[in-house]
């Protein structure tokens, strides 16, 4: 299994009472609540954290994007992933540079996008893994004005565009409907041969799992709704997509993000995380109101009755505001206890699931650098020796950069355009 | 469905790539009437005015029931535009009166302003399409479910609204309905997300067809102010304030808009 430190920059000093004055994470005003040195802080103890976890043995570093929000300041990834990709390469660290969520139903500007990866991959000198998911409704439509009918097929487009301006051998014309340009012909171009590997995150839409296996990129599901509630739904739907489509079921195209925290014993974890847990939950993520998830006409209308009929998919998350701890424990919102509970949690969630990645969630709320420290240093000394080892002489890894130990394949269609 | 129920005639346009249901009920002069966001549905209104015109209300492409994705055929407004002309062309309707209501009044009014000679009077109820710094319009596509009805109507719970709000009782009916209706605020919402301007306001002038402009003085979506801005724009249009009134006067104030209407429409077809 590959093992991904996962990081997000939420201001981390809200008062007790945000949440009543404020309906969701998005719209609070910024001038009113915050600090500067609680803002400039957290840049930088989010960036050290990333080098504690690559210097501590995580395979990858993987940082989301999201707009205009109080629960993560990262408008785009790529600028955290340049220093991490030049911090790395200068100490020798082998771990991947991974932007998780640069949204290509939100871009506007798909060319920047193509270029700031190709150019990670050369400062990191192969080590890119692209995270490119569709893009969340509040972020891809209210925050950055993409009408919600027209996010998907943006997105298709362009990753076609982002994928052609790194494979192309000649500059092209592309003739979008949402760009256009006379002539693509990036520098600089991806130095992995077989162009970086990419992921798309999904929620349990049947068309993203269908999309990312007949086009054999990676699956990203993130964990936050409780995987003891949705992750057998999720991933028994991926399997059995699979294997309508005759493709034959490989861990490793699996990634899965889970919240996780650890402390000595049990009840340990419980005192020091239930605050930051809390907090993550009523002032982060939980706090975006359903209705800004799931804008009309950003989900198709099957998806639409599907989720009518049953809203099981999205588990804890209308409870997020008012769940106590022990709820978002026993739905798996988060994995919290002794090294011991944790491993165990997480190797019996990889076997059952078929996860071949996790993205461990090590700072999430209010939790303080010194903390996420230690918490980097109980997981990668207690922990992860546990979870390398799973499927790993089982299968081959196909969506990781081949510096890195992946088998990477050549994405689907490039090799008929190169016949062309 | 109030009254006798609708005939569907379904139009193709767009060189064969796009299909438009009209729904047609009543008899006399032709009407074309322009649904609001949230799709076409029959209320008494429209049934009394059914009395008197034959109305043919064109579903929004998308928004017709088993044909969603003919919005993805739509990219932008002036495509809207080139296909309700090309439908209402091809039912070979001779200067018919218009009345559209909220993102219909917009269509309306777009279209009217594309071709002035198109239609013979224009009735808008409360449309959007315009939009002022002062008095912002509120992006009804992202509103909570539960806060809409307040949004839309001055007295929610009055009999009208709890009436046209109403929906099927069979479970699988009314998730059929809900996901229809949330798919028609998507198709309608590509074209005026996420500020419902796309320049009406500077084509406005072309616009020659004797024009009824009608809004709720309540209306919390779009400011009753913009009716007199709206009226400055096109010349010799009449505006009236219905009182104690949100945006939806066919449905909350039926009576007193049908009266505003009929005159108007009465007037209209009074020979020269």
């Amino acid at each position: 299994m590959k093992v991904s430190y996962f990081q997000q920059v939420p201001y981390r000093h809200f008062p007790n009472d945000v949440g009543q004055h404020f309906e969701s994470v998005v719209t609070p005003n910024y001038h009113e609540l915050t600090e500067e040195r609680h803002v400039v802080s957290a840049y930088r103890d989010a960036l050290d954290e990333c080098m504690h976890a690559a210097r501590a043995g995580f395979d990858g570093i993987a940082i989301t994007e999201h707009s205009q929000s109080s629960y993560d300041m990262i408008p785009n990834p790529d600028l955290l992933e340049a220093a991490l990709a030049y911090a790395t390469e200068v100490e020798g660290i082998q771990t991947a540079i991974y932007p998780v969520g640069r949204s290509l139903g939100k871009s506007r500007e798909p060319l920047r996008v193509a270029e700031e990866s190709a150019m990670l991959d050369c400062m990191s000198n192969g080590r890119l893994v692209c995270g490119f998911p569709v893009g969340l409704a509040y972020d891809a439509n209210l925050n950055n004005g993409i009408p919600p009918a027209e996010t998907r097929a943006r997105f298709d487009e362009n990753l076609d565009l982002v994928l052609r301006a790194w494979s192309e051998r000649k500059p092209f014309a592309f003739n979008g409907k949402f760009s256009q340009y006379g002539a693509v012909n990036i520098w600089p171009r991806p130095v992995q041969a077989s162009l970086p590997p990419v992921w798309v995150t999904g929620l349990g839409n049947p068309k993203t799992m269908e999309f990312c296996i007949s086009r054999n990129f990676g699956f990203n599901y993130f964990g936050w709704f409780g995987y003891k509630l949705t992750g057998k739904r999720i991933f028994d739907r991926f399997a059995s997509i699979a294997e309508q489509l005759g493709k034959k079921p490989n861990p490793f195209q699996i990634g899965f993000m889970q919240q996780i925290a650890i402390a000595e014993t049990d009840a340990e974890a419980e005192r020091i995380f239930g605050p930051h847990i809390e907090y993550f939950f009523r002032k982060g993520l939980g706090a975006i109101p359903l209705h800004r998830m799931m804008l009309p006409g950003g989900i198709d209308i099957r998806g639409l009755e599907f989720v009518l009929r049953d809203p099981s998919d999205f588990g804890m998350f209308e409870k997020f505001r008012t769940a106590s701890l022990k709820e978002l424990i026993e739905a798996g919102c988060v994995i919290c206890g002794s090294p011991q509970t944790v491993r165990d949690q997480l190797v019996e969630l990889g076997r059952n699931y078929g996860i071949g990645n996790l993205h461990a969630m090590l700072q999430f709320g209010s939790m303080p650098k010194e903390l996420t420290m230690r918490t980097i240093d109980l997981f990668s000394s207690e922990v992860l020796p546990a979870l390398k080892p799973i499927w790993e002489n089982e299968y081959e890894h196909h969506w990781w950069p081949e510096r890195l130990g992946g088998k990477p394949l050549p994405l689907e269609g490039q090799a008929e355009r190169e016949v062309a | 469905m109030p009254g006798n129920s609708a005939a569907q005639h379904k139009v193709t346009v767009w060189n064969g790539h796009v299909q438009l249901n009209f729904q047609v009920k009543g008899s006399g002069p032709a009407l074309v009437y322009f649904h609001p966001a949230a799709g076409m549905r029959w209320d008494p209104f429209l049934d009394e005015l059914a009395k008197s015109h034959t109305i043919y209300a064109p579903e929004f492409p998308g928004t017709t029931s088993g044909n969603p994705y003919d919005i993805h055929k739509v990219d932008d407004l002036g495509d809207a535009v080139l296909i309700y002309e090309e439908a209402i062309r091809s039912l070979g309707l001779k200067r018919p009166a218009a009345i559209g209501q909220s993102f219909g009044g917009m269509i309306a009014l777009e279209i009217a302003a594309a071709y002035p000679e198109i239609f013979s009077s224009l009735t808008v109820l409360d449309p959007v399409g315009l939009w002022r710094d002062e008095a912002p319009v509120v992006n009804w596509v992202a509103a909570a479910p539960n806060e809409l009805p307040g949004l839309l109507f001055r007295h929610p719970d009055s009999e009208a609204v709890q009436a046209a709000l109403a929906m099927p009782a069979d479970r699988e009916t009314a998730i059929q309905a809900t996901a229809q209706m949330i798919w028609n605020l998507g198709a309608t919402g590509k074209f005026v997300w996420p500020i419902p301007d796309r320049g009406l306001g500077k084509r406005l002038h072309r616009i020659t067809a004797p024009t009824l402009i009608i809004w709720g003085d309540l209306d919390a979506v779009i400011s009753s102010s913009y009716a007199h801005f709206l009226g400055g724009k096109i010349a010799g249009s009449r505006v009236e304030i219905i009182d104690d009134c949100g945006h939806v006067p066919q449905v909350e104030k039926c009576a007193e808009t049908l009266s505003i209407v009929d005159k108007f429409l009465n007037r209209q077809s009074e020979p020269v």
